[in-house]
């Protein structure tokens, strides 16, 4: 559906974007994954034809963007990161401009905002003024806006941030739920968790470059990093640790804090047969704490630093 | 661009207090500089011993007249009127008046004063202009209609006399046959200066300004509530946004100096002149001029407070170049004067007023609307470049 073939974008002296090459298929949740400055969003803003890049190609559904914007201008939902709405109007008001730029009118636009309400859960307020409205509500019509012409492709650029859990849950959820109704996601986001949860396809950002891309289990194929399991029993002794050395697939267990440690290939599989050998011990569990290699571990393996730094 | 356009007609309701204040701040300021500051206007008191139409015609030219402030009156008020000095003067139309201007014979009128002084001498020489006028007039229309009557003699010589005599009157209203040239009191109201009709001129123009590039300026809302962007990725063209924002800030300016026009016509008895057509020529290329510079203004600028900090300082200080505070027949200095020319505010308040003070006709709108619409031309090509 989207290409991008070798993107470079400088500002100046300064290279935002160097060599980003991805390609998002669809019905994908693409991520693209990075901490502030990576060159998320000045990707996104070429992708979306609001900037030209100084070299490289996108190509949307086949077509060079570049020397025609207008399928994928008609095609495009967009989210940005920051808020672009009217304050003063309605959120009515808002959806019915969005709805108009977009080419709709009348009953079917009308139909629609009714619809988007529902979606982005507003409906209770949606004839209120947006400067009323909580940050978490503002975040919501910003997606509802983008939704009104039932985009092809939408992007959304950091769409969680500076909100409270519950309406970033709710967007979360909208997403997967657009998702099933057939409309294909570019997701950037610095929270790792976010995209862990979200995407199919991920791209790790950093510094203008792309540093990995696949599917989430290819990327932690790139650490080689083991599940780590942290146990809690009521009484922690020796005679427990050997038994828990003895599981196959455990690679190295220790006494740590007054429970053990152990390091594994496959949690899933290996919890099944610890909860044996503390019955068998006649130990009980009081908790369990399961670390499986993810998406910061695998930043942090490539980049030689934190995700949030 | 109906989006746009639909858009910036919902977002006008934020700037209808804004739009409310700056016409009602435009009548206000006109009745304070055009009344309160208006010359001072001494009383005559007309005795019409005549009664007849050309002498109730005279009194009618005379009260059109601002230099003097005429009141009817009877021969016993007004000795007593003089003697008070309530009155600087009363005007006798004696009997036989309306026979002997008819006649081409010369008209007796007389004038109580207590003494002779320059005012007087003005009154004479208004007097003598607005009799000469009639005089003519009524030459002319008798030698048009015996003309016609000549032709036609089935039509009626009497009416035809008097449409015509109407007629040239009309044509006299802003013109004296006579120029005054001695420095007397109020040579200055001859040459067409009205402080009213300055003011509600200069004023329309000046809170018209503000209205308008605010209104443009909502481009600037834009970018700050970061909608701009999201507009330039969906369908819709820049030109169309740009196009959208122009027409509603021109329909707005358009209403508010409609509004300031009437309001100068109805509140204040302002006649536009002879040449509403030209009026509303200059009009039309001024609002394009100004909201054009409004454009350009908000291109070189991020924000709309930047704006509001802005706009006051540039608009003021050309309206006050512009002559639309004072008429720039005041100003000597070359230097300020060549500033003026480049101002849209001396060219539309020049122009209306040669039309509305002057009498003069659509001729008069044609050099200002070109360099109007000239000023126009560059401030939205630069505007234009500089957004995109």
């Amino acid at each position: 559906m989207l290409k991008i073939k070798n993107l470079y974008k400088n500002f100046g002296s300064i290279k935002a974007v160097e060599g980003v090459s991805f390609e998002v298929k669809k019905g994908d949740i693409y991520g693209l994954l990075g901490p502030n400055g990576a060159g998320k969003s000045t990707t996104i803003s070429i992708i979306s034809t609001l900037l030209q890049p100084t070299s490289g190609e996108v190509l949307y559904e086949g077509s060079n963007i570049f020397l025609d914007s207008k399928p994928i201008r008609r095609d495009l939902g967009i989210v940005p990161q920051d808020i672009a709405l009217y304050p003063t109007l309605t959120g009515y008001e808002n959806l019915l401009f969005w709805g108009n730029v977009y080419g709709l009118k009348g009953s079917q636009l009308k139909k629609r905002i009714s619809e988007i309400s529902d979606i982005v859960g507003l409906n209770e307020r949606i004839k209120d003024r947006v400067d009323k409205y909580s940050g978490g509500m503002k975040r919501r019509l910003n997606i509802g806006a983008a939704l009104l012409h039932m985009p092809k492709l939408l992007i959304m650029d950091e769409p969680t941030v500076g909100i409270d859990p519950q309406s970033r849950n709710h967007i979360l959820d909208t997403v997967l739920e657009l998702n099933k109704q057939g409309i294909t996601i570019i997701y950037t986001s610095h929270y790792m968790e976010e995209v862990e949860y979200l995407c199919n396809q991920i791209c790790i950002m950093d510094e203008g470059k792309v540093i990995a891309l696949g599917r989430k289990s290819e990327l932690v194929e790139l650490v080689k990093e083991k599940t780590q399991i942290s146990i809690r029993f009521d009484k922690t002794d020796v005679c427990v640790l050997n038994s828990l050395k003895e599981i196959r697939g455990v690679f190295d267990a220790n006494i740590v804090d007054e429970g053990i440690t152990l390091f594994g290939d496959n949690g899933d599989t290996l919890l099944a047969e610890i909860i044996a050998k503390a019955t068998e011990h006649g130990r009980r569990i009081e908790s369990i704490d399961v670390k499986k290699p993810n998406l910061e571990a695998v930043f942090l393996h490539l980049t030689g630093k934190a995700l949030r730094d | 661009m109906l989006s746009i356009i639909k858009l910036r007609i919902l977002r006008l309701k934020d700037d209808v207090s804004v739009l409310i204040l700056m016409t009602v701040m435009a009548f206000g300021l006109t009745a304070i500089f055009g009344i309160s500051f208006n010359q001072y206007r001494p009383t005559v008191l007309i005795v019409d011993e005549d009664k007849s139409s050309y002498s109730e015609n005279l009194i009618d030219e005379l009260k059109r007249n601002n230099a003097f402030n005429f009141v009817n009156s009877d021969i016993d008020n007004a000795q007593v009127g003089i003697e008070e000095g309530k009155a600087a003067a009363a005007l006798l139309i004696n009997k036989g008046f309306n026979d002997n201007i008819e006649n081409g014979k010369n008209v007796d009128l007389g004038i109580m004063k207590i003494k002779d002084d320059a005012m007087i001498l003005a009154l004479q020489e208004m007097l003598t202009s607005i009799t000469m006028k009639m005089s003519v007039g009524i030459h002319i229309s008798n030698i048009t209609s015996e003309l016609v009557y000549t032709e036609k003699p089935e039509i009626n010589k009497e009416e035809i006399k008097l449409n015509a005599y109407k007629n040239i009157m009309e044509s006299w209203k802003y013109k004296n046959p006579i120029k005054v040239t001695a420095t007397i009191a109020n040579t200055g109201t001859n040459s067409g200066y009205d402080n009213l009709m300055h003011s509600i001129i200069g004023f329309t123009m000046f809170f018209s300004m503000y209205t308008m590039v605010f209104s443009i300026g909502t481009i600037l809302y834009d970018k700050q509530y970061k909608t701009w962007e999201r507009m330039l990725v969906s369908p819709v063209s820049k030109s169309s946004i740009v196009g959208g924002s122009i027409v509603v800030s021109y329909l707005t300016g358009a209403v508010q100096m409609g509004i300031l026009i009437l309001g100068g016509k109805y509140l204040f008895s302002v006649d536009w002149g002879n040449s509403i057509a030209g009026v509303l020529m200059i009009c039309a290329a001024f609002i394009f001029a100004v909201t054009s510079l409004g454009l350009m203004m908000s291109s070189f600028i991020k924000t709309q407070a930047q704006l509001g900090s802005i706009a006051p300082i540039v608009l003021t200080s050309t309206s006050m170049l512009g002559g639309c505070m004072w008429p720039l027949e005041i100003v000597n200095n070359k230097a300020l004067l060549f500033l003026a020319e480049l101002t849209p505010q001396k060219w539309a308040v020049q122009g209306v007023e040669n039309i509305a003070s002057k009498g003069m006709g659509i001729e008069a709108a044609v050099i200002p609307t070109i360099v109007l619409l000239t000023m126009g031309i560059i401030y939205f090509t630069i505007g234009v470049k500089r957004i995109s």
